[in-house]
């Protein structure tokens, strides 16, 4: 399999594998968001191998990892979430979920300067949680009940991300050409995210959380810098929100 | 007549009209408007406002013969062409909305906001000359944001004028005093998108030059290092293009491209098969979790080479118990000889494993382990189109199942097996059986689903999907599969009633997935300008150069096509027997007449009753209730199914008529698949429009010109011309019959 970043093209596609795999769905406009937000996040297993039978043949996604920054982070420190991950049951067992999940974890240190990287995960799940846990060294925050749509309880799991922080600048001292405060890993190294507030994109999807979460996304994004007492004008960008 | 003005009590209240709107408090909204009203009934902005409010409430229709009310009384308020704008917009006519937009952009030159929303419109629209225009006006009145300087760029860039889109982005670099910081995200993206641009304009050596200095300290670390890789080869600097292909394998050691650019830079003739073999082996031992290191040479090897390292590789994944080891080796078998090598060695790793391992497995993905591996291979193998021997793969399926009774995976490719023996009965049984096995994971019971629709148990078949769909989505498992946009079951959903003879619920489905894709056309509209704030501008442009090609897209054409030959099927059934009731007068699968009206009978119940609970709905309905569950319910008040069963769509007098919205599609952004052609043709046959038959065969036969359906084709038009062509149209007949 072929692993590399997803592009906006990949989407419908992702969205498919992600209905085949998971209970917890989304509008294609969802992924749009991560697509745009943060590109450099998100991976895809392409099965490359396939022959193609039209001009118009898209490549075959298998497996794929949709990840993003948290927006507001209530603790004040950067970090990543994975929204959703999963591997075609033909395709599992290939250490696919385990590369596109490093790839991400590199991704949100190099690019947005992410501390630590946090997701949810089905008590029950067993394969995702050795994942997590055995192979990639997340660790147990804590339970959250009912967390999903079917009360499910969920693992609410944590990465701390300093060891590929570590990798990074020993690198780049090795090479000696870059300074040793390279780029977002430096310690004020949170990138401009000041000036976007998140913006409205409108109702982006349903979130595993059993009361939507996507649309708590949408509302906290609402309550930005929307000019007032500007005229109509200044109305249509909310307006966007609610019919796009 | 302009409108009368306000005193200053009203005019202060018309602001509050306006904030009430932008904090969606659409009832105090309306009440203050309509305190306005109350002494100023002819205050044309007043009119608009309140306009706009009902427009968000759900009113479409009151709102605009209230704006239209406004704009008689005052042709000249902005205020009053701008809402009529937004009304139109809100209703997705977009040209519309730009001329009433350009209309209130004339009296209010200066508005920000309508120059704005002008300006996302035209890009919307793709009309590029417009957007270089609004962005450049924007720019003009805001230079000091790095947005308007990006967005000009971005226009210039989606006009095909690169050279004075890399200028204006340089422009702004070079007006900046103080050096950005190199955690400046928006900055790093604007520097990397004006490398795109260089490269696009096929100046290697500068985009190399502006990567290495500018574009250094890239925050996006992945992009700078490809781009780097892919100018150094370009440019024939193969040493240092080597090393930084090393750097992207030490990074991603899954991503077969870097392998091939690397050995091609390294000059490793693609016949070399132990020196290519050789660079993929130090990646293996570098990393020993790698699956493509390991792999990848089985493509290339030959002969024993192949024999060894395919042996090696297999061994690795049975002891492992890798159930996918198949799905990652079959494409191999386009070469006959790799074909008759994988089972031999399979069934090598029987014998050496002979009464070894147990076959123990786990639950979900994991369950064959050595032996359990290499009967599974096995039966995969014989069950494969290109090696497929039914006998042999039930016995070695069989065997795996005696090994480990409980595999999902086992009992997943026993399914397949008898579907490939036609038995779509057992097979959708077996699958369901598999299905049962692992109730928690969605990956089987979407193929138990899937089976179940080729066996066309349609209302099973939602059960099952019913069971991992959200209980509280009103209108239960489908408005939820609807939702969610879940393409591949409202296809085969539709295929299936199509087979049963209800054309009413094919085409249902077939246009949920046309309007699905209008939404997704539509997804972009936010994006035009939530991605300049957010600064990745590349992914915007992929983005854009996507949503142009959409509907070129596999879910796209599947449906349009079945709905394309329904309709044909419908056109040439005789009248009367797919009347309103929305089933076909064929008899398929054994659905007898009586069923059928059954069937419709409850149908039309359940829709009366549907209206009727969302009639009560939009009686309780409470515009201003709190929260995002208002804007919800909104929405599904906007989105009541007057036709959840297709009874309408199937009842059309004019089938034809109705298949053009799904063809044009097909033959403008597929006009390579010959399928689209051939009905195109069908299609434009029927009406008599000759042309554009013709230009469809041309196209099909310019395809595949031996192609027996493209020859009928011709015969029938050929046939068909002759005689009813009368000599009016002498013309037409002489380019159609030079043209055959
Ligand atoms: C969870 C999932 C993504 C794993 O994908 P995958 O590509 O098969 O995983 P990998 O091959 O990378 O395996 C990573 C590790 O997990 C282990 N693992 C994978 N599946 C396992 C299973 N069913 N049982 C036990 N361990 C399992 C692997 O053995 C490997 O462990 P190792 O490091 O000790 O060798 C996949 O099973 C899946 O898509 N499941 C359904 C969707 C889902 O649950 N997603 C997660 C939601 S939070």
């Amino acid at each position: 399999m072929d692993i590399r970043p997803l592009r906006p093209d990949d989407i419908p596609l992702i969205q498919h594998a992600n209905l085949e795999n998971l209970p917890e769905n989304y509008f294609l406009k969802y992924y749009l968001y991560h697509a745009l937000s943060w590109p450099q996040l998100s991976y895809v297993a392409v099965d490359v191998s396939r022959p193609k039978r039209t001009p118009y043949d898209y490549p075959k996604i298998v497996g794929y990892v949709l990840a993003k920054m948290e927006e507001e982070p209530t603790d004040g420190v950067q970090h990543g979430h994975i929204t959703s991950l999963s591997v075609m049951r033909t395709h599992r067992r290939l250490g696919i979920a385990e590369k596109l999940m490093r790839q991400s974890q590199l991704a949100m240190v190099e690019t947005f300067g992410a501390h630590y990287v946090s997701l949810h995960v089905r008590v029950s799940n067993k394969a995702a949680i050795h994942l997590y846990r055995d192979t990639l060294g997340f660790k147990t925050e804590k339970t959250e009940a009912q967390y999903y749509a079917d009360q499910e309880d969920a693992f609410c799991m944590k990465l701390d991300l300093s060891p590929i922080r570590e990798q990074i600048r020993e690198a780049a001292a090795e090479s000696g050409t870059k300074s040793t405060k390279d780029g977002a890993t430096g310690e004020k190294g949170t990138p401009t995210e000041d000036k976007d507030e998140g913006e409205p994109v409108g109702d982006v999807g349903r979130d595993p959380k059993k009361d939507g979460a996507a649309g708590k996304e949408a509302d906290t994004k609402v309550k930005v810098k929307v000019g007032r007492a500007l005229g109509v004008g200044e109305l249509v960008e909310r307006d966007e929100s609610k019919h796009s | 007549m302009p409108q009368q003005q306000l005193n200053t009590r009203e005019a202060n209240l018309f602001r509050t009209v306006v904030r009430h709107y932008e904090d969606k408090q659409y009832k105090r909204a309306l009440k203050a408007a309509e305190q306005i009203l109350k002494k100023n009934p002819k205050h044309a902005d007043t009119l608009s406002m309140k306009a706009l409010v009902l427009n968000a409430q759900g009113k479409p229709e009151e709102a605009f013969s209230l704006a239209k009310d406004a704009l008689t009384i005052d042709m000249k308020s902005p205020i009053c062409w701008h809402v009529y704008g937004i009304l139109y917009r809100t209703n997705k006519n977009f040209d519309e909305a730009i001329k009433a937009y350009k209309f209130a952009l004339r009296l209010e030159p200066d508005s920000h906001q309508i120059q704005r929303d002008l300006a996302v419109l035209q890009i919307q629209m793709r009309d590029y000359q417009g957007y270089v225009q609004s962005r450049f006006v924007m720019l003009k009145a805001r230079p000091h944001m790095r947005q308007n300087w990006t967005a000009l760029a971005i226009a210039y860039h989606l006009e095909g004028n690169l050279p004075q889109a890399e200028n204006i982005l340089k422009t702004y670099e070079n007006s900046v005093t103080s050096a950005p910081a190199k955690t400046d995200l928006e900055n790093s993206e604007a520097v990397l998108y004006r490398n795109t641009i260089i490269a696009e304009m096929g100046q290697t050596e500068r985009a190399l030059e502006h990567l290495e200095t500018d574009a250094k300290h890239s925050l996006d670390r992945l992009a700078f290092m490809e781009l780097r890789a892919k100018y150094l080869t370009q440019l024939g600097r193969k040493e240092e293009a080597a090393k930084a292909y090393r750097a992207l394998l030490e990074r991603n050691s899954e991503h077969p491209a870097y392998y091939t650019a690397l050995t091609s830079v390294l000059g490793i003739p693609a016949d070399d098969e132990s020196a290519l073999k050789a660079i993929y082996d130090e990646y293996a031992e570098k990393f020993p979790r790698s699956d493509a290191a390991r792999r990848l040479p089985l493509d290339f090897l030959t002969g024993e080479n192949f024999r060894t390292a395919a042996k090696s590789y297999l061994n690795l994944m049975f002891d492992k118990g890798v159930p996918s080891t198949f799905a990652n080796l079959k494409h191999l078998y386009s070469d006959p000889q790799k074909k008759a090598t994988l089972p031999t060695l399979a069934e090598e790793y029987l014998a050496e494993h002979q009464g070894g391992q147990d076959g123990k497995g786990q639950a979900n993905g994991d369950s064959s382990k050595g032996k359990g591996a290499a009967l599974f291979f096995l039966a995969q193998h014989y069950n494969y189109y290109m090696s497929r021997d039914l006998a042999k793969a039930t016995e070695f399926v069989e065997r795996a199942i005696e090994l480990d009774p409980q595999s999902v995976d086992f009992h997943m490719t026993k399914a397949r097996i008898y579907k490939h023996q036609g038995d779509l009965a057992k097979a959708s049984a077996t699958m369901d059986y598999a299905r049962s096995l692992d109730t928690k994971d969605r990956y089987i019971n979407s193929k138990a689903a899937k089976y179940l629709l080729r066996n066309n148990e349609n209302e099973k078949a939602l059960a099952t999907m019913g069971l991992f769909t959200r209980a509280e989505t009103v209108g239960g498992p489908i408005a939820d599969l609807t939702d969610m946009q879940c393409m591949w079951f409202l296809t085969e959903d539709g295929e299936a009633w199509e087979r049963r003879g209800n054309y009413g619920m094919a085409l249902k489905r077939y246009h949920t997935i046309f309007n699905i894709f209008d939404i997704w056309q539509e997804d972009q509209f936010d994006f035009h300008t939530f991605s300049l704030r957010k600064g990745q501008i590349r992914a915007y442009i992929d983005m854009v150069r996507w949503i142009d090609r959409l509907r070129e897209h596999p879910f796209y054409f599947r449906a349009a096509l079945d709905a394309v030959k329904l309709y044909l099927t419908m056109h040439d059934t005789p009248a009367g027997t797919n009347g309103v009731n929305g089933t076909s007068g064929k008899n398929a699968n054994g659905e007898d007449a009586a069923e059928r009206k059954k069937a419709l009978k409850k149908a039309k119940k359940e829709a009366q009753k549907a209206e009727r609970e969302a009639a009560e709905k939009a009686a309780k309905q409470d515009p201003n209730k709190a929260g995002a569950q208002k804007g919800k319910e909104v929405e599904d008040l906007k989105k009541k199914d007057d036709d959840p069963n297709g009874l309408k769509l199937a009842a059309t007098t004019d089938p034809l008529g109705d298949s053009i919205k799904f063809l044009l599609p097909l033959l403008q952004f597929s006009p390579k698949n010959i399928e689209g052609q051939l009905v195109g043709f069908e299609v434009y046959f029927r009406r008599k429009k000759y042309l554009l038959a013709l230009r469809c065969l041309s196209a099909a036969r310019a395809l595949d010109p031996e192609n027996t359906r493209v020859q009928e084709q011709a015969k029938r038009l050929r046939e068909a011309v002759g005689p009813t062509l009368s000599s009016a149209n002498a013309k037409l007949k002489e380019v159609i019959e030079s043209a055959l």
